[in-house]
């Protein structure tokens, strides 16, 4: 029986790169193409890359050739980053997406599509129940650029998903990462010296480990389920309390200020919160795992606290160094 | 109850026992925090051990379940709520010992006035009076949770957002769980109109109890519907503040902020029989003529205990 042939879009960053290592080392796999306009972050041994953007509509003639039978979609902006306009993130996400379905369409050996989406779908409610799971997409309004681009990118993989029943599409719900090596709007967020707060709100606060969000994507490649699966560390970690583990001073903003404060830090360069992080920031999210475990059977090693502790631990011992 | 009362009121001399303290190793040329650590030596051990906890806790190191619930803020806040249970409300309560003492329950109570305080003086009745206490865990409306503090301080103390899905989840992690299906009809509801037991929605809390299999414990709550005598209310003023009414008292808004203190009400909390539903099977959850019936039933029982226990009060204050 021939090995599998996966395809990975982000490859240059952290999960791409990582993923692309451990499928490489994998005997069950015979091909791994990576297609990023950027280098690995780290040298590769046997994974082929495709320099190409994802928006670029030749993805459709180069990535058929290469017949692979799974699809790792893991180039979806979560925030703009440096010299990248909302709009070019807007274009990655959704005109990239399309792109890379039109390309799929013609893949004929393709069987397994997964995508590393976002849990930013559900938004930040403060009446929205303690644990969302997977079908609580339509309770709220969406109500952010990002948590639409989220949602139009599940249409287009949904929609695909309905004509192409041979092919299994596991949309991943994931929530911020945390670690020792990402960097995150969350870990961004917890290195400003004076962190800013909503005064009176302490939102629960859901987090995945780094190593945990690589492996549970490597657990959705190998064990592929259709639909949208939450991927999260169980439990949650107040606000308050993982600013306080991180040792920082916080800065309590009254709500009706916080926006034109958060206006001011970004005119200044100090910060730059997109509104669905300022939203977390007041109301918090978490989602229920039960579909990563049961389903796709993975689960993650740290919890959410344990994971900002890891994220505490292994930056003092960088200041102690 | 007594060796509480005996308890003398925290004592100014060790503050300025610890104050003299710190001002002399200050003097004698100590850093800002040896002699701080030297000025706490001189307080009293529960001092002490309150000084830890705090700066234990602005480490962040505390714990909150995954509701968000913090045991050790709830306890702190404990002497507060008993105060306003023994002293304020002089609350007599009944019937606490038939709560189950373990596994899922779910509590049905009749509710007045948008604080919970009728949540909370049940939980004091649950943590005081019965032989097992657990800390009961409450749905609250969701406009709470929008609110700076008032948000953070429902959920320290167990409360979550009025959601059949938090409250299916919490049963099925065997809590007991205390919910108020009036909603805002009951919390909004005016003074003539009070312990008329309103609507019970649509009978989703029995929806749960049978898809759970949870039984279900009527509580009847009298006093609660005399702390803040709702007079009129302000459609303007609830539209500037979002709130879902804006309630207005002899003494809200009228004292600004005073006016928020409820007023020393007596009260009777009466926990009835358990109703077991398990029978039914999770299916019936399915069957609306059963649902409205069970839930019809439970306001019923509610109803007439709140008259029964309105009747044994005999007079709301004094």
């Amino acid at each position: 029986m021939p090995g599998r042939r996966i395809l990975i879009t982000g490859i240059a960053s952290y999960l791409g790169t990582e993923l692309a290592r451990i499928l490489e080392a994998d005997p069950d796999v015979d091909l791994v193409v990576g297609l990023d306009t950027r280098e690995p972050r780290a040298r590769l041994d046997r994974t082929e890359r495709i320099d190409a953007d994802i928006r670029d509509p030749e993805i459709a003639r180069l990535i058929p050739p290469t017949g692979v039978d799974t699809i790792v979609h893991n180039q979806i902006v979560r925030r703009p980053g440096p010299g990248m306009s909302t709009r070019r993130a807007h274009d990655v996400n959704v005109i990239g997406s399309l792109e890379l379905l039109a390309a799929c369409e013609r893949t004929t050996t393709l069987r397994t599509i997964v995508v590393r989406g976002s849990a930013g779908i559900y938004g930040a409610e403060p009446a929205a129940p303690q644990f969302v799971t997977e079908e609580m997409t339509r309770l709220y309004p969406l109500r952010t650029r990002f948590q639409r681009d989220v949602a139009e990118i599940e249409n287009l993989f949904g929609t695909f998903a309905r004509r192409h029943p041979a092919v299994a599409c596991t949309m991943l719900r994931y929530q911020h990462s945390i670690g020792p090596t990402v960097n995150t709007e969350l870990t961004q967020y917890l290195s400003l010296p004076v962190v800013p707060t909503y005064f009176g709100f302490d939102p629960r606060i859901q987090v995945i480990h780094e190593r945990d969000a690589l492996d549970a994507l490597v657990a959705a490649v190998r064990n592929p389920v259709r639909g949208a699966v939450n991927v999260a560390g169980p439990g949650t970690i107040g606000l308050t309390r993982m600013v306080r583990l991180a040792g920082r001073p916080s800065l309590p903003i009254p709500s009706p200020l916080f926006g034109n404060a958060s206006a001011i830090g970004q005119r200044l360069g100090l910060v730059d919160f997109s509104p669905d992080f300022s939203r977390l920031l007041r109301y918090g999210r978490a989602v229920d795992i039960t579909r990563l475990r049961e389903e796709v059977g993975f689960y993650p090693r740290h919890t959410s606290g344990g994971a900002v502790d890891d994220y505490v631990a292994s930056r003092q011992a960088a200041a102690a160094a | 109850m007594s060796a509480r009362e005996q308890r003398e009121p925290a004592p100014l001399g060790p503050i300025i026992e610890f104050l003299r303290v710190l001002r002399t190793r200050l003097d004698g040329g100590d850093g800002l925090a040896a002699s701080f650590g030297g000025a706490a030596m001189a307080l009293p051990r529960d001092a002490r051990e309150s000084l830890d906890t705090a700066v234990r806790r602005l480490g962040g190191r505390y714990t909150e379940d995954d509701w968000g619930f913090d045991e050790e803020f709830a306890e702190a806040v404990l002497p507060f709520l008993e105060f306003m249970y023994d002293r304020w409300w002089r609350v007599h309560s009944e019937g606490v010992g038939r709560v189950p003492a373990h596994g899922r329950v779910l509590l049905v109570a009749n509710h007045a006035g948008i604080m919970p305080w009728d949540a909370t003086m049940m939980g004091v009745a649950v943590m005081r009076e019965h032989p097992l206490p657990r800390p009961p865990r409450f749905l609250v409306l969701d406009w709470a949770f929008e609110l700076p503090y008032v948000s953070v301080l429902m959920r320290k103390v167990g409360g979550v957002p009025a959601s059949p899905f938090n409250a299916m989840r919490l049963l099925e992690q065997d809590e007991l769980v205390a919910v108020f299906p009036e909603g805002v009809k009951g919390a909004g509801k005016s003074f003539r109109d009070r312990y008329r037991v309103q609507r019970f929605g649509r009978g989703g809390f029995v929806e749960i109890a049978l898809r759970t299999g949870a039984p279900i414990v009527p509580v009847a709550v009298v006093g609660s519907e005399e702390i803040h005598p709702k007079i009129a209310e302000s459609r303007l003023l609830a539209r500037l503040t979002g709130a879902p009414y804006f309630p207005i008292t002899p003494t809200f808004p009228l004292l600004g902020p005073l006016g928020v203190v409820p007023l020393p009400s007596r009260w009777r909390i009466e926990f009835c029989e358990p109703l077991d539903l398990s029978s039914f099977g999770p299916e019936a959850a399915a069957d609306r003529a059963a649902v409205l019936e069970i839930s019809d039933m439970v306001r019923g029982v509610i109803q007439r205990k709140v008259y029964e226990n309105l009747v044994k009060r005999r007079r709301a204050f004094g």
